[in-house]
């Protein structure tokens, strides 16, 4: 008959020919390889300090009928470490989600037992098809001032281990992000981007359980993001974009009054609107002395004027200090 | 015995709050505009009740003042109304009902955090309790203006007195505190949601009623 062996990484493993005798002739093969002489004691085959490496299906034959006298599958592996538990609301108020894994891998099978208990009730926490190691709960009750304790315990044939959590209903909603962010430019508007998203689909009730969102901004070619917080609505205006800079945009969603904020939205690129560039002749430049003016930055020359270090930002959005100083000066001239 | 009778003379005494707010006032009020207001007031005493609460728990001492403190609720505890509803009957109620949970339940905290006052021992904590119990009688008058801008008969009378007798011990009188103060958190945070329905359901145009003064 076959078996399974689980043994933990780093020990000594004795595999016995079955009922064989230990002064038995015998062959031991690992995955049909026979396997030297010099591991064995007697019938005996001893494996020092295993490693996953040696994980495999060991046989054992008598020496001249070459019968199969015992087989094992033997499974290196490590009895599991705390696992990792997280416990969210995103779908406030019908319940929450707990979802776990395992810090390292223990290379042979586990099985999860979670608990979840309110008080003096036990709850069940029902267990997702996917992803898997995911089970949800619904509320029974609403605004509760009991804490919910839910105990995650690992086991596997080497060990167990296992983690808790305790929290208020109030302390682990986070919303999903919001949803189909779209950024636009405003016609007619150079320093405007119009910016709109959704509530996310996750969560039920944004009539009674409003979110208030985050957003934020900054051109590609700057590291520091402006923030705006709005209480309502599911639109903003940016009015105070540079001209002709390509953005990036975000936005976050939460609770009006409980929990914390959702992680960022899919970010999206949007460039204010531009008015189309006229063909520079002398007399052009001269009338176009104004507009000139107030557009501060021009394309950067591959002249000598600017060199590597003088250069703000990188790739196409690149701007040269000095180009813009000569431009903005000629420009002052001309006015 | 004794210390019963006190306690309930204490608690009839304080508790006598006037049905009705602000007597004789006759301002208009926008019906959503003081939604508005007793939604932001319970944000505000949210805000304001972490900072009582933190300095509260640690005068109790530990454990009351540890994070991971969860202790089972003893039946004597239910003397203090409980924000705890089913969601599908907090959903149900009507605009009246959900009012008069409000107010019944803040009447009767009101209640219970003023004769904390009266016991408690530092003058810091006296401060600030002192501070929060105005503010949360402003709660409860804000509550009782939209109730009767409404249209709606304010709860009866003053709170009833507490069920159960006040506390043998020193710890059990300290779980009474520690109880009474996550129930004011609940209920605030319950309230806030409270008011975001009833937010929704009055029309959003500006509903003016006289307030009158009404003995009772």
């Amino acid at each position: 008959e076959s078996h399974t062996q689980y043994e933990r990484v780093g020990a000594d493993v004795t595999m016995k020919c079955g009922s064989m005798d230990w002064d038995a002739a015998v062959t031991w093969t690992v995955n049909g390889t026979d396997i030297d002489e010099s591991h064995l004691n007697g019938s005996y085959l001893i494996l020092k300090n295993v490693d996953l490496m040696q994980s495999g299906q060991y046989s054992c034959y008598e020496g001249s009928s070459w019968h199969l006298k015992y087989q094992t599958y033997l499974r290196v592996g490590t009895p599991p470490k705390e696992p990792v538990l997280m416990c969210r609301s995103n779908n406030y108020p019908k319940g929450f989600y707990c979802s776990w894994h395992l810090p390292t891998p223990t290379f042979i099978p586990n099985s999860f037992n979670i608990s979840v208990i309110h008080g003096t009730k036990e709850m069940v926490c029902e267990k997702d098809a996917v992803p898997k190691n995911r089970c949800h709960i619904r509320y029974l009750q609403l605004f509760s001032t009991v804490k919910y304790k839910v105990t995650l315990t690992v086991t596997n044939a080497l060990g167990k281990n296992f983690t808790t959590l305790t929290f208020d209903e109030f302390a682990i909603v986070k919303p999903d992000p919001p949803e189909s962010v779209v950024a636009k430019p405003v016609p007619n508007n150079p320093r405007r981007l119009e910016v709109s998203w959704q509530n996310p689909s996750s969560w039920p009730d944004p009539e009674s359980f409003p979110l208030k969102f985050f957003l934020r901004y900054r051109p590609l070619i700057l590291d520091q993001w402006q923030h705006v917080e709005l209480s309502d609505g599911t639109s903003h205006t940016i009015t105070d974009a540079y001209a002709g800079k390509e953005y990036i945009i975000q936005v976050a969603a939460k609770d009006n009054d409980i929990g914390t904020w959702s992680d960022w939205s899919v970010a999206v690129h949007a460039t204010p609107w531009t008015e189309e560039p006229k063909h520079l002749t002398t007399e052009a430049q001269i009338t176009e002395t104004t507009s000139a003016s107030t557009s501060s930055f021009m394309a950067p020359p591959t002249t000598k004027i600017c060199d590597k270090g003088a250069m703000v930002g990188s790739g196409a959005v690149a701007v040269c200090w000095t180009a813009g100083l000569v431009v903005a000066a000629y420009s002052v001239l001309f006015i | 015995g004794d210390s019963w009778g006190i306690f309930t003379f204490l608690c009839a005494a304080l508790c006598n709050l006037p049905a009705l707010p602000a007597l004789n006032c006759s301002e208009e009020l926008g019906t959503s505009q003081s939604i508005q207001q007793t939604y932001d007031l319970t944000r505000y005493l949210e805000h304001q009740l972490r900072t009582l609460a933190g300095t509260y728990l640690n005068y109790l001492g530990p454990p009351f003042n540890e994070p991971d403190f969860n202790p089972p609720r003893l039946a004597r505890a239910e003397r203090v109304p409980s924000a705890t509803v089913d969601l599908d009957l907090w959903r149900g109620l009507t605009d009246n009902a959900r009012l008069a949970a409000n107010y019944r339940a803040y009447s009767r905290l009101l209640c219970y955090l003023r004769v904390l006052d009266g016991q408690v021992g530092t003058a810091e904590l006296r401060h600030r309790l002192a501070h929060f119990c105005a503010s949360l009688q402003g709660l409860v008058l804000s509550i009782g203006g939209v109730m009767s801008s409404l249209g709606y008969p304010l709860p009866a009378g003053p709170p009833a007195p507490p069920g159960a007798p006040p506390a043998s011990n020193d710890f059990l009188k300290k779980m009474d505190d520690f109880w009474l103060l996550k129930e004011l958190q609940t209920w605030l945070w319950r309230s806030a949601k409270d008011f975001n329905r009833l937010k929704k359901k009055v029309p959003p145009a500006v509903v003016t009623l006289r307030l009158e003064a009404r003995g009772f």
